[in-house]
């Protein structure tokens, strides 16, 4: 036991010195990188090597003598979860996700640190202390916590409630609910029901399974399956529509979207936000196929009202496309992304 | 004898009466169940140029018209008379005090009739008067409850009628035959109550008693069956069936029922109210151990509180799969439904509902935890907790990271687009499946060690047991999180049939760890009592979050179902024409919301008063040796 526990004190300290060290710039920002892609299990697998850290300090301090107080372990916890969210990881998550990460950390500390009466009352000797103020510079001391707080919260209050110049915060919706129905060139489509009719295997039938194998592997980056290269001369079917989508994609729409369809094209970053990332697991991969359909279709002007604040300039690519058009570029959205178009079957 | 005789005559003659009152409204609707059937043949009779056939929007069966078309409404005092005053507000509370206290009498006969069960199984008689007494104690609140649910049944119609007369006039014309119906089980429920009630000390023992158990179990029969023809209602207003598109009636009742949404509702409306009843019973005994000045007090209301967080929490535990179950089927049923409640214009509220979840797993925990520190020996298992709070706090936040993430347009471009590369996949089902299910596991973890607290295992493969169990779990956690991630590389189909085996991971925790849990810890070594009343004030507090989280959670899931409809009376069929038809702010609908949690705990605790008033006190005897005398539910926590 005392042998992990010197493990862990030793990954907690090398890691901690690292992190600081890397945050305010002595060793560069990325010697240990957030791989994209796989950034979510790092992040998790971080903090369970930091915790294990600090137990691990904590327990050789205490078998040193020098036992560490549960009031500061648990302030010092909760600030390092605060710094790691801030510091840590990149891009930058916006402050209101900071806040609720935050405020859920602060309960979880609490209840660790009142899970049992002996932490609890070893958790709040200090307040105590401080409150009974027995000695003069604990005197003091409550006197300057009379003082600051008050300043700190009326502070705080005055920084969230003062005017400023930046641009009001936006809830804006990710996926506007789409209708029930659209009509495109004159035909009504209904969402729920209606399938890709280029989604078809060799015989020429709609085949979700037949096309979902052929689509790109992910692993390491995206892979195109030896057997399934759309611009191989011979592809027929599927994989001819998905060249043909992919001709029209590189025509029209990877000036924004981009080439590896990331969001990140010619123009993208003329705009705020900048258009949608297909590669990302939230986006098409979520949805019906009949969904990106309609999107296509109808632009940014064809939102919704509940879909407000719209913030999409994409045209209605129904005045500039053919149906058959949008299909394939669709189909082709999907085989290069790896994605599956959300099915109830 | 004679007498003996004669009251077993009389119980089963209540019975009797009481399975009656459950089949009468069948009996008196089977004429109007067959309006279906026999409307063709009198519309028949007036010739055929007159049969107009329609086709169920839903079902895509054709059907003769019997029914006229939804009205078309517009904004005036004809179809929309008003106060000075938003019409939709009013409905809203007068809905959710109605729902907050039908859901709680249907909780609580449910909750009597395990008690009771446990009360006449438990050989221990002291033990089996105290349930006994504990499950009278709760019907006399039910019964005065049940009043305040009907005049609020009352006030709800009257608001109907009154101002939204048009799309009233339009649902009664297509549910007339379940209306009656409902009136008629509201009437076999009060009578059945009453002779529930009224009979309790005349059925004590033996055969009697059986006789009125299982008249609680009739009583509940009713209490469900009602509860499904109202969800019936909200079933046709979301996902409506048995109509043609003009909203025309096609005579069959059963598919105007039977609609794409009624099962999961049902499913998770029942799970939900027995959960929220647990909560408002473990709050109520909070608060009276917060009030108690006398050591016997605090035992039996621990002990109170304990049992209902207990029963709550056993049906909390399935809850979270029945929701999932219900969205899935919306999604099913329309996409542009599932996408406005999880994706787009409803989302924030879905990420505030995730918080509550996680916080009444965590409240509950942490009672647990509480609950070990009043047990002597349980010490062992406390050092262990921050390991548990640590993983349930990175569940918690998987499954609150928002998918439509709130931020000011210089944050949105410093995260260089709209999709960040940690949240964006945590933000997503199959990472918040995980996550779920993670709080879940850990929630039976924190049971299990609270099951064997005080014990020591005998038996003689104790040490295979614990390490079988501690690796159990362990796989139990991989499997969760190895699935969340494998959802990211399949089709969405099958990442949504992904659930299933996670689901059953979690459950397989539930149904073989505390058997076997339980079979360790038969003939276990006792290493100190169980002292009632000696838990931290803490914990009662836990208690009080249970509930209050669950009544906010209740409302503001009520808020979000309805809202989904957007602005239709009926999804598709017939529109909401008034000024109000359109969402109102996450803002607003928090302070609403708020509103009727507040209102609903000041008029229970009136309830409450009211119930004490002629509450019984409990048996000398049981009391006597409080707090060692206090129930000691040694075997059966």
């Amino acid at each position: 036991m005392k042998a992990l526990m010197s493990v862990a004190a030793l990954i907690g300290a090398a890691g901690i010195l690292l992190l600081a060290a890397m945050t305010v710039g002595i060793v560069p920002s990325n010697t240990v990188r957030l791989l994209e892609g796989y950034m979510p299990v790092q992040v998790v697998f971080e903090l369970i090597l930091f915790v294990a850290g600090f137990t691990g300090i904590s327990y050789m301090m205490a078998a040193m003598g020098m036992a560490f107080p549960r009031f500061w372990q648990g302030i010092l916890m909760w600030t390092f979860v605060i710094l790691y969210l801030k510091f840590r990881i990149y891009p930058p998550i916006p402050f209101s996700v900071r806040a609720m990460y935050g405020a859920v950390s602060l309960v979880c500390v609490f209840m660790w640190v009142s899970a049992n009466e002996e932490d609890w009352k070893k958790f709040k000797q200090p307040i105590m202390n401080v409150l009974d103020a027995k000695t003069g510079g604990i005197r003091i001391l409550r006197y300057a916590y009379l003082i600051i707080l008050p300043l700190l919260i009326g502070g705080f209050s005055y920084n969230a409630m003062v005017p400023k110049s930046e641009e009001p915060i936006e809830l804006r919706t990710v996926h506007p609910a789409p209708p029930a129905s659209t009509k495109v060139h004159g035909k009504t489509y209904t969402l729920q029901t209606s399938q890709n009719p280029y989604r078809v295997n060799l015989e020429g039938k709609y085949d979700q399974d037949y096309s979902n194998a052929m689509t790109v592997e992910q692993g390491m980056g995206r892979l195109m399956k030896p057997n399934a290269n759309p611009w191989d001369k011979d592809a027929q079917g599927y994989l001819k529509y998905v060249r043909e989508g992919g001709e029209i994609f590189y025509q029209n729409c990877h000036f924004c979207h981009g080439d590896n369809l990331n969001g990140r094209g010619l123009h993208a970053f003329a705009f705020n936000p900048i258009p949608a990332n297909f590669t990302d697991p939230g986006t098409i991969a979520q949805l019906q196929e009949t969904f990106i359909f309609w999107r296509v279709s109808k632009g940014g002007i064809g939102l919704p009202n509940e879909a407000a604040p719209w913030a999409s300039v994409m045209p209605p690519w129904e005045q500039h496309l053919t149906v058959d058009e949008i299909w394939k570029v669709v189909l082709f959205e999907y085989w290069h992304t790896g994605y599956y178009p959300r099915t109830w079957d | 004898m004679g007498r003996v005789a004669g009251k077993k005559l009389f119980s089963i003659m209540a019975l009797c009466a009481m399975i009656g009152l459950l089949l009468l409204p069948i009996v008196v609707s089977l004429p109007s169940l067959a309006i279906g059937a026999d409307a063709p043949d009198a519309v028949k009779k007036e010739g055929a140029a007159t049969v107009e056939k329609g086709r169920d929007v839903y079902y895509k069966t054709e059907g003769i018209v019997v029914g006229a078309p939804a009205p078309k409404t517009v904004d005036g005092p004809r179809d929309y008379p008003r106060y000075n005053f938003e019409s939709r507000v009013l409905l809203w509370f007068a809905n959710q005090q109605h729902l907050y206290y039908g859901s709680f009498v249907l909780a609580v006969p449910i909750f009597c009739m395990v008690i009771e069960f446990m009360g006449v199984v438990t050989k221990d008689k002291a033990m089996s008067k105290r349930y006994d007494q504990l499950a009278h104690d709760f019907i006399k609140i039910s019964l005065t409850a049940y009043s305040l649910t009907a005049i609020l049944g009352g006030i709800l119609i009257f608001t109907f009628l009154t101002l939204y007369p048009a799309f009233f006039g339009y649902l009664s014309s297509i549910f007339r035959p379940v209306m009656h119906i409902y009136a008629l089980m509201f009437v076999a429920e009060s009578g059945t109550l009453y002779i529930y009630y009224y009979g309790w000390d005349k059925m004590t023992d033996g055969f009697l008693k059986w006789i009125h158990l299982s008249m609680s179990v009739v009583l509940n029969v009713i209490g469900t069956l009602l509860m499904f023809l109202a969800n019936s209602w909200i079933g046709f207003m979301m996902s409506p069936a048995g109509v043609d598109e003009q909203g025309r009636y096609l005579g069959n009742i059963w598919h105007v029922i039977h609609t794409a949404l009624w099962n999961p509702l049902n499913v998770h409306r029942i799970l939900g109210n027995m959960a929220f009843g647990g909560g408002v019973v473990a709050a109520y005994a909070a608060y009276k151990f917060l009030a108690s000045k006398t050591d016997e007090d605090r035992a039996h209301y621990d002990w109170m509180g304990y049992i209902a967080m207990a029963l709550g929490v056993a049906f909390l535990i399935p809850l979270p799969f029945a929701g999932y179950w219900l969205m899935r089927e919306v999604y099913a049923y329309r996409q542009q439904m599932g996408i406005t409640l999880m994706g787009g214009l409803l989302a924030w509220l879905f990420i505030i509902q995730a918080t509550m979840i996680g916080i009444l797993f965590l409240s509950t925990n942490y009672y647990l935890w509480q609950a070990l520190g009043r047990m002597r020996g349980a010490e062992k298992y406390q050092r262990y907790i921050k390991y548990l709070v640590f993983v349930l706090c990175c569940g918690f936040l998987v499954f609150i990271t928002p998918h439509t993430i709130v931020m000011t347009p210089a944050e949105l471009k410093a995260m260089g687009g709209q999709q960040h590369p940690v949240l964006g996949n945590y933000g997503v089902m199959s990472a918040k499946n995980g996550g779920i299910n993670v709080i879940i596991t850990t929630t039976i973890l924190s049971f299990v060690w609270y099951m064997r607290g005080n014990k020591v295992s005998t038996v003689s493969w104790s040490k295979f047991g614990n390490i079988f169990m501690g690796v159990f779990f362990g796989c139990a956690y991989v499997n969760i999180i190895w699935l969340a991630i494998y959802g990211y590389y399949i089709p969405a189909n099958v990442r949504v049939g992904l659930s299933v085996p996670q689901v059953a991971t979690t459950l397989s925790c539930l149904f073989f760890m505390f058997p076997l849990n339980a079979a360790m810890m038969k003939g276990a070594k006792q290493m100190g009592a169980i002292e009632w009343g000696k838990i931290s004030v803490r914990s009662q507090y836990a208690l009080i979050m249970l509930a209050t989280a669950f009544t906010w959670m209740m409302g503001l899931m009520g808020y979000i179902r309805s809202s989904v409809r957007l602005f239709w009376h009926v999804n598709e069929i017939m529109r909401d024409n008034s000024p109000w038809a359109y969402t109102h702010t996450v803002g607003f609908a928090a302070n609403m919301i708020s509103f009727n949690v507040l209102f609903f705990w000041v008029s229970i605790l009136f309830v409450f008063w009211l119930g004490s008033l002629g509450m019984k006190k409990a048996p000398v005897e049981v009391k006597a040796g409080v707090p060692g005398g206090a129930p000691q539910p040694a075997g059966g926590h």
